[in-house]
């Protein structure tokens, strides 16, 4: 059983964020994980196919807020057409941990807001 | 501390269950040689066990399902779907499981009908003045739990469907007995309900079986959900005819082995006695209640003395319940529950959206398991460090 899964990065980011609040006059999109009540809207400014700007907001469990905050430390000057073919196997490999099925839908919820946006 | 999930399972059930499967594994009802009789035997000595557990008046009045739900949805469809019309009221509580919500507010949109629920109060307790408000002369279901898989709570079941049916005596009352049969006894004849629902896993028994009690004349207005062998007279092509209760309502070959569990986890209640384990229950909610109030991060979802009510502990914490679960879990191997308990209308009343932490006691716990609990909150307090989600506001 992995035993360090909320070791200090993750407990960093979910803690003291980097990406919260909201891009104005972006493009938003939301999710809501109903079955353990993870809530997550992010809004990010577009350009020429380019995330120029990103930042989130909601509540919910330290694996999603982390995940979700390290995804957008990752993806903000990167191609949406790049994003869009990230998987879940990246972001594991992000948070640097194992994680169980029922957390891997907490670590996934950011990357499928992102892939949300227009 | 989950046994609101499912409870663990005894020696003897694992035992007789095994005995079924490795001595004499024929099917029932069928068979004329002596394995197939003793099958039988054994099947209907467990049905009889059941009757006599819940009080019920004749083994026809006990059906084996496949567990709670599947008890609810069987009458939602079998007596719902005949006796429900357009313009008819269907009422739950807001307190109600989703096994016993969803099945009647499906029924009452298939039929046009409201589909309304009696309040929860601010003290966690159904608004027993609520009652005349909602249920009127065209209300023809009330589905309530007997206790909450989340608050805990003892409804005043007997109370509430006294009056009920005060305003239409032709009202069918629902029971969700699922959270009450291990830890209460029960006396369905003395409650003036007409229908209780419960499931085998969570007193003790096997997955996979439950029972569905439906009182003698309401029998007469159930009508199967599921055909096929067993549960036939004659059949021929232009028609077929049934048999009576109970064998009307189990088509199929039944969860043989799993009745007879549950049948032994009958035997394992009553060799403790339910006086024996309403004491043990309640001495060991009130000590978790205690160390739990002294922790001022945590706040209990429900009340917070062991009045009519029982050892089912569910917390409100800033740090989310999935997060509290998993470290309880994997540092303390203390097994809790978080998130919304199958209970999204109840948690979205109180605005605990973000879900809640349930810790349900049982007749195995101990002193020390609660120790343990607390040891582990504490230390995922510490590690999540209670932050304030005010900014977090979506």
């Amino acid at each position: 059983m992995n035993d360090d899964l909320y070791k200090e990065i993750i407990l960093d980011h979910y803690k003291f964020p980097n990406n919260h609040g909201k891009v104005d006059g972006g493009v938003e999109a939301d999710e809501v994980n109903m079955m353990c009540g993870d809530k997550l809207k992010i809004s990010a400014k577009i350009v020429d196919g380019i995330i120029v700007e990103a930042k989130f907001t909601g509540g919910g469990c330290a694996i999603s807020m982390a995940a979700v905050d390290m995804l957008l430390d990752f993806v903000i000057g990167k191609k949406m057409s790049e994003v869009k073919k990230m998987s879940g196997a990246e972001i594991e490999k992000m948070l640097g941990v194992e994680l169980t099925s029922s957390r891997k839908k907490c670590a996934y919820l950011g990357l499928e807001v992102l892939k949300k946006l227009n | 501390m989950d046994s609101a999930a499912t409870s663990l399972k005894p020696e003897i059930v694992l035992e007789k269950m095994n005995e079924y499967y490795s001595q004499y594994s024929a099917n029932i009802h069928r068979g004329l040689y002596p394995l197939s009789e003793k099958a039988t035997e054994e099947y209907e000595v467990a049905r009889e066990k059941i009757k006599e557990f819940i009080g019920a008046e004749s083994t026809q009045e006990i059906i084996f399902t496949s567990g709670t739900t599947d008890s609810i949805n069987r009458v939602a469809i079998g007596w719902g779907n005949e006796h429900v019309s357009e313009g008819d009221e269907v009422v739950v509580t807001e307190m109600e499981h989703h096994s016993n919500f969803v099945p009647w507010q499906q029924l009452a949109l298939r039929k046009g009908a409201k589909f309304k629920a009696l309040k929860v109060g601010k003290d966690f307790r159904i608004e027993l003045n609520s009652i005349e408000e909602t249920i009127s002369s065209k209300t023809k279901i009330l589905a309530i739990s007997l206790v909450s898989n989340v608050l805990g709570v003892i409804n005043p079941v007997k109370e509430i469907s006294a009056r009920a049916k005060a305003i239409n005596p032709e009202i069918l009352i629902v029971v969700d007995a699922a959270q009450a049969v291990a830890h209460m006894p029960l006396n369905v004849s003395g409650l003036g309900v007409d229908v209780v629902a419960f499931s085998g896993h969570k007193m003790y028994g096997p997955t996979g079986v439950g029972v569905l009690y439906v009182k003698q004349k309401i029998l007469a207005e159930l009508s199967p959900s599921s055909f096929g062998g067993g549960m036939i007279k004659e059949v021929s092509l232009e028609k077929s005819t049934w048999a009576d209760s109970p064998e009307k309502y189990e088509a199929g070959t039944p969860m043989v082995a799993e009745a007879i569990g549950l049948g032994a986890a009958v035997d394992f209640i009553s060799q403790i006695g339910f006086e024996e384990i309403e004491r043990q229950e309640k001495e060991l909610s009130e000590y978790a209640l205690k160390k739990l109030k002294e922790l001022n991060w945590v706040k209990i979802f429900g009340p917070e003395e062991m009045t009519d009510r029982v050892g089912v502990i569910t917390l409100m914490t800033k740090s989310s319940p999935h997060d509290i679960a998993d470290i309880l879990g994997r540092r303390h191997q203390v097994c809790v529950r978080g998130g919304h308990h199958c209970t999204m209308p109840l948690h979205h009343k109180f605005e605990v959206e973000s879900g809640t932490t349930r810790i349900s006691l049982s007749v195995y716990n101990t002193f020390e398991d609660i120790d343990k609990l607390i040891e582990g909150l504490k230390e995922a307090e510490e590690i999540l460090e209670n932050i304030s989600h005010e900014r977090r506001s979506i």
